[in-house]
């Protein structure tokens, strides 16, 4: 039974730290938290339900259309709601802005879609049981998405322009660094990485609508916790969320289960409001 | 025409508060009518829409003082009207205690949303916008599952009846009116608070908060108070919703109705109240209107919401603001008129000198300042000059309490001012402006200067929510004063127009203006120069140099080596944190390794 | 060929806006209004959109055969979309907007709760399906009717069958944390206890919980003999049976009907884990022992197969409970007339009224017009058109 909780806590939480690294790639090229990190997960779910099950696509071409999606769903949300507000980044307008496309797609996929959770195909032709793919699909595409954003951050001349533009926006564009493009290439990433949540989670939270909102709450956990931009601390947290999750589930039952996960979480943010990471210091004369 | 620097607010937005003209209040007379007049034309069916978005007001006109003047984005709100129904329905109903009167039931409800409007909204005080809003959703989830699993009180699932209200209230029309009338108070009473200095000290905090800050207005304090009016309401709007609705279930209390709160008031535009009120009344009645869409309805909602941010983030009160589309003379001039600093600052200010003694602050192993000391007297133009990252700026932050120093103190008339403490500079008149103006872009000229005198108010906010006589002394006195402080920098004939609309220059005179509100002691004066025109400098140093003479001692931080010497009684040049000269302009001037380093000879 | 729920949603409302035009030459008569708050979209509109396919059809068939004594049926419709503040808008519209006679709805409990109560202080007759119990009580609301099962009925149904047919005695109960989910387990509980049977196990959990292996695994330990799940969340009730089949776990799942739906079949992981899963489901609408349904049903799915409505996305029941409430107003209306009082009181000496769904009869103390009889358990596996086999234990009945 313990093996049980731990296994799918740990697959949860690994699609949860996904969402969070998700949350970071864009907040690192923006400064904006968008609400529409939990949406890549549900379109990556309903986009591979769509092409394997429904359209008989074969399954590495229906994964990499999903990506594909997820990567567009992320560059329209650059465009559409991330950029014509970056010029007042202090009213916190993109609040407002990635809600209203979050809650679009959403509604759209409700009602085009389907209110009912849908079928996900099982990825790989293995036998059922134990460690299954359901439970180590996610850890996988965890492990795999760290160590190629680290790979790509550390190795590659586009990494380091990455980092420079999270460190300090203004001076990169200064030092000559095409900003923008770089920008709509992290939010492709992003979303390629939320929709990877959501085909590897497939088996776990099915093709289904109202897994977007689940997910861009459970998914900002991370990073609140990790602290922002911090992939590390987003995996580590949300890996401790899923358990945690899973263990209230288990001893205090479902109705009290979300209420310890979300009185927990606030109480831990309030305690330590740059996560437990620690702060960053911020001139603001 | 008007540039606009980049950290300033852009979009443009009505400003309900003000003068009290009767162009304000007549959109809100008509409605009044309407809403009066309502079953002379409309069928029962509408009543109960316009029950519901009486309701629905009742509680998005408290949370516009959060959202759309305070701009804390609690999207979750929906918990506090989960509460109100809750309470009023099982105090009402007598689920657990003997029952008691609806009224009594609804007051009730009322006090718990204020107790709980503030544990909803503290987090807000800790936490950065986005992590706020998602608290805020959380605790939605919360109060749900919790009157979920709470059967024994709150019937779980299958739910609690509504308080039935008494007769007149309790046939349709009696019970529209009951709403209507609450409404129509809750209305009245936000309409005070943002024609208050509680209002205008809210939009500060949203658009200025260093300004709001160095004004003397305590952020906590006052989201405290906002919390608790925002809860209460919401409270009793919960109370009316559970009697609207009959009987209650957790189903009712969703996050789309939480986010239709939230969008109506974004619509209707930030700092007003005629727009959310329309914005919500919009939200309400039109899936009633279009039933076939009416699948898509929150769709369309989110549609209009992402339509307003990126084309008219002034929202519905922008395109009812005709006032602010007059075009603005082109070549106007700022003309001073020191003459009637007297009769704002008053008598003379004796509060003594400030001193820094042996102030030292590194970031990060980078001195900023190292062992400075400074002493400014009262009456006396004190220029501080040196080149970038030379720790002027940073002096100045450590005087107004932005910065704790590491060693050493700064003092006024020998009392240390405590460290970080920024809200107290005010009350010791000490006041500043900023390198970038720090302004209300949405507010107008007046009203941003009138912020500066936010502390001199008595009347409490409960005084302004119902506008009793020292609430009206109070405005009355700000605005005179405002008024005075524009005539002095000269910029008066502005003073109605909204202040995103005014050219970089004339910022630089309100902020001063803003400043002069506090009857300042000392001024520190951040780079005031900066973007001026030749003839717009020697205007402003003619400015401070008389009001110096009324006894204010200035600190001048400057690059403008010209104005410094113009009118300093005293120079300090720093280089890498520490003091290089101190004296007269005249001893400055030949000092050679001042004139080596950057008078250029 | 099959109807979408859009095209069912459209459809619904083209036939608001037809219905005043069409047919002119019949309409001369003024048209009877009657209320209708399905629930078409939404996240619990499944039942809405099955009984809808029902409802039009019956409204359909009545005009074309020349409406209630020359006077056509107007329906005029309100989509509560699964959310009681539409359903309260909804209800007002119907009874003040317009002056409809009567009002079928709404379709779901959390929906009904509020409009219940409304319509009894406007005066209008209701017939509603939902199964709350408080939701018809012939005292308070004397013209709210009910013709469908109470939730004393279904659990009453279900829990026999796992105690006396089935002769389990432990047994584990278990609801998602809505409303509806969270009412059920807590009224069973006892009711479950009184028949002799010992509730090892019972729990609310998230239905958005994906992994329900350490819950399966508690009742395991409990000892449990039997899963009861009550819940009408596909995804929720296809983990709880696929976790069974992992663990190769032999015990029966006995509970909602929503166990036996198209949506939760298409979740499962493998066809055979649907075996041993019981779902209430009614009488009327099952295959018999000799695999047939009864006389009246197998007429009523032949003018569905004329009529090209799908019945493979739906179950039985829903069209069926849809197709007969029109009927059951047009009776009242016609036999005694349109005013409230007397379609009340016709109601009120209802007696055994031949629907597809069932036979209805009310009193005037007994507004649940739904027969215990006729509440059954079914196999879930042996779906084919909307409708099951009896579960085994029922066949010599």
């Amino acid at each position: 039974m313990l093996q049980s909780i731990v296994l799918s806590g740990l697959a949860i939480g690994s699609v949860y730290a996904l969402i969070g690294v998700a949350y970071n790639v864009m907040y690192s090229a923006s400064r904006v938290f968008s609400f529409t990190a939990g949406t890549l997960g549900m379109i990556g779910g309903i986009l591979g339900s769509l092409f394997i099950l429904r359209m008989g696509l074969p399954i590495w071409l229906g994964f990499v259309l999903a990506l594909a999606g997820g990567a567009l769903f992320g560059v329209v949300t650059e465009i559409l709601a991330v950029r014509p507000v970056l010029k007042s980044l202090d009213q916190h307008l993109y609040v407002l802005s990635t809600l209203a496309l979050a809650l679009m797609t959403q509604q759209f996929a409700a009602i085009e879609w389907s209110t009912e959770p849908q079928p996900f195909p099982r990825i790989f032709d293995l036998p059922r049981g134990g460690f299954d793919q359901t439970f180590w699909l996610p850890m996988l595409a965890c492990v795999v998405t760290i160590v190629g954003l680290e790979l790509l951050y550390r190795h590659t001349l586009v990494g380091h322009a990455f980092l420079a533009i999270a460190e300090d926006n203004y001076a990169a564009r200064a030092l000559g660094l095409p900003e923008r493009n770089l920008r709509i290439a992290s939010f492709a990433i992003a979303g390629a990485i939320g929709a990877l949540a959501g085909f590897a989670g497939g088996q776990l939270l099915l093709a289904f609508f109202a897994n977007a909102p689940l997910l861009t709450f459970y998914g900002f956990v991370p990073v609140a916790l990790g602290g922002m931009g911090n992939n590390r601390g987003a995996v580590a947290a949300g890996l401790i969320l899923g358990l945690f999750q899973q263990a209230a589930n288990f001893l205090v039952g479902g109705i009290f289960a979300s209420v310890a996960v979300f009185a927990a979480f606030i109480f831990v943010l309030l305690a330590f409001p740059d996560g437990l990471a620690g702060p960053s210091t911020q001139r603001r004369v | 025409m008007t540039e606009i620097p980049e950290t300033q607010p852009s979009p443009p937005r009505a400003s309900f508060f003000g003068s009290g003209a009767f162009s304000h209040v007549l959109p809100f007379l008509i409605l009044l009518a309407i809403g009066i007049a309502l079953p002379l034309f409309a069928g029962g069916y509408w009543g109960v829409i316009a029950q519901r978005a009486c309701v629905y007001w009742v509680l998005a006109a408290g949370l516009n003082l959060l959202v759309g003047f305070a701009g804390q984005l609690a999207i979750g709100w929906v918990a506090l009207l989960t509460l109100g129904a809750y309470t009023s329905s099982v105090l009402a109903t007598g689920n657990v205690l003997p029952p008691i009167h609806p009224y009594l039931a609804l007051a009730v409800a009322g006090a718990v949303g204020a107790v709980f409007g503030v544990i909803v909204g503290l987090p807000a005080l800790r936490l950065r916008t986005f992590y706020f809003a998602i608290t805020t959703l959380g605790f939605a989830t919360i109060v749900t599952q919790i009157a979920l699993a709470w059967t024994s009180v709150t019937g779980g699932g299958v739910g609690v009846q509504g308080p039935v209200l008494p007769p007149p209230f309790d046939s349709q029309w009696g019970f529209y009116y009951f709403c209507f009338g609450i409404a129509a108070v809750c209305t009245w009473m936000t309409m005070n608070v943002a024609a208050s200095r509680f209002g205008r000290a809210l939009t500060a905090i949203r658009d200025a908060e260093v300004a709001a800050e160095a004004s003397g207005i305590s952020k906590p304090g006052l989201l405290v108070t906002v919390f608790l009016f925002s809860g209460a309401v919401a409270g009793v709007a919960g109370g009316l919703f559970a009697s609207l609705q009959s009987y209650i279930t957790p189903d009712a209390f969703t996050i789309e109705l939480s986010v239709l709160f939230f969008i109506g008031i974004l619509i209707g535009g930030r700092g007003s109240v005629l727009g959310p009120l329309l914005g919500t009344i919009l939200l309400t009645v039109l899936p009633e209107l279009a039933a076939p869409l009416v699948a898509w309805s929150t769709f369309l909602y989110a549609t209009l919401l992402l339509v307003i941010v990126l084309a008219m983030p002034g929202g519905i009160a922008d395109l009812l603001d005709f006032k602010n589309r007059r075009p603005l003379q082109s070549n106007r001039a700022i003309v001073p008129r020191p003459e009637l600093l007297p009769r704002l600052l008053g008598e003379h200010r004796n509060s003594g000198k400030l001193t820094l003694e042996d102030v030292a602050l590194n970031f990060g192993g980078v001195h900023a300042i190292d062992g400075l000391d400074l002493t400014i007297n009262p009456g006396e133009v004190h220029g501080l000059i040196g080149p970038n990252g030379s720790g002027k700026t940073t002096t100045l932050n450590v005087i107004s309490g932005y910065y704790a120093p590491q060693r050493g103190t700064a003092k006024l008339g020998g009392e240390v001012l405590p460290a970080l403490a920024r809200h107290t500079r005010a009350q010791m008149r000490i006041a500043r402006t900023f390198q970038t103006p720090r302004l209300v872009g949405e507010a107008s000229v007046l009203e941003n200067v009138m912020i500066g005198g936010t502390i001199d108010g008595q009347g409490t906010f409960a005084e302004s929510l119902i506008s009793l006589p020292r609430h009206r002394r109070d405005e009355a006195m700000l605005r005179e004063n405002a008024t005075l402080a524009l005539s002095i920098v000269g910029l008066e004939r502005l003073a109605a127009v909204r202040t995103d609309r005014l050219q970089h220059s004339e910022l630089r005179f309100v902020e001063i203006a803003r400043a002069l509100m506090l009857r300042p002691a000392f001024l520190l004066l951040d780079e005031p120069a900066a973007g001026l025109s030749a003839e717009e400098i020697r205007r402003l140093g003619a400015l401070v140099v008389e009001i110096a003479k009324t006894g204010t001692g200035v600190l001048l931080v400057e690059h403008h080596a010209d104005l410094i010497f113009d009118i300093c009684h005293q120079v300090t040049v720093l280089n890498l944190g520490k003091k290089l000269a101190a004296g007269t302009p005249a001893e400055i001037r030949s000092h050679r390794e001042v004139v080596n380093a950057y008078l250029g000879g | 060929m099959s109807m979408t729920r859009r095209q069912a949603l459209t459809s619904a409302s083209a036939a608001v806006l037809a219905s005043g035009i069409a047919k002119p030459a019949i309409a001369q008569k003024s048209p009877i209004q009657i209320g209708y708050l399905p629930a078409l979209t939404g996240p619990s509109s499944s039942t809405g959109v099955g009984i809808n396919r029902g409802v039009q059809m019956a409204v359909e068939e009545i005009n074309k055969a020349g409406g209630i004594d020359g006077r056509q049926i107007e329906l005029i419709s309100r989509d509560t979309q699964s959310d009681p503040t539409k359903a309260v808008n909804g209800a007002a519209e119907l009874t003040r907007g317009h002056k409809v006679s009567v009002v079928f709805g709404p379709v779901n409990s959390g929906e009904a709760i509020p409009v219940v109560p409304l319509l009894a202080k406007a005066n209008i007759p209701q017939l509603h399906p939902c199964w709350v119990d408080q939701l018809a009580d012939a005292k308070k609301y004397p013209l709210c009717f009910r013709n469908g099962p109470t939730n004393q009925q279904i659990g009453g149904a279900a829990n026999r069958y796992v105690v006396d047919v089935l002769k389990k005695k432990k047994v584990a109960i278990v609801s998602d944390t809505t409303g509806y989910g969270t009412a059920s387990v807590n009224a069973y509980v006892p009711m479950l206890k009184q028949i002799g049977a010992d509730v090892v196990y019972q729990a609310h959990v998230d239905a958005a919980n994906p992994d329900l292996k350490p819950e399966i695994l508690r009742m395991q330990a409990a000892g449990a003999e039997a899963i009861m799940p009550w819940s009408v969340n596909a995804g929720f009730l296809s983990r709880i049976i696929n976790t069974r089949g992992q663990l190769a776990w032999d015990v029966p799942i006995c509970g909602q009907t929503t166990l036996g739906s198209g949506q939760t079949k298409a979740l499962l992981e493998k066809p055979e884990y649907w075996a041993k899963v019981y779902p209430n489901n009614f009488r009327p609408v099952c295959y018999g022992p000799d695999g047939k349904l009864p006389e009246r049903t197998r007429a009523f799915v032949d003018k569905l197969r004329a009529a090209k409505i799908d019945m493979s996305d739906t179950l039985l029941w829903w069209i069926a409970v849809g197709y007969d409430t029109p009927y059951l107003i047009a009776d009242a209306i016609k036999n005694s007339g349109p005013e409230a009082e007397k379609i009340v009181a016709h109601w009120n000496t209802l007696k055994d009224y031949p629907g597809i769904y069932g036979e209805y009869s009310f009193t005037p103390d007994e507004h649940n017009g739904y027969p215990d009889r006729q509440v059954v358990m079914v196999e879930a596996n042996s779906l084919k058109d909307g409708a099951f086999n009896l579960a085994p234990g029922y066949g010599g009945a």
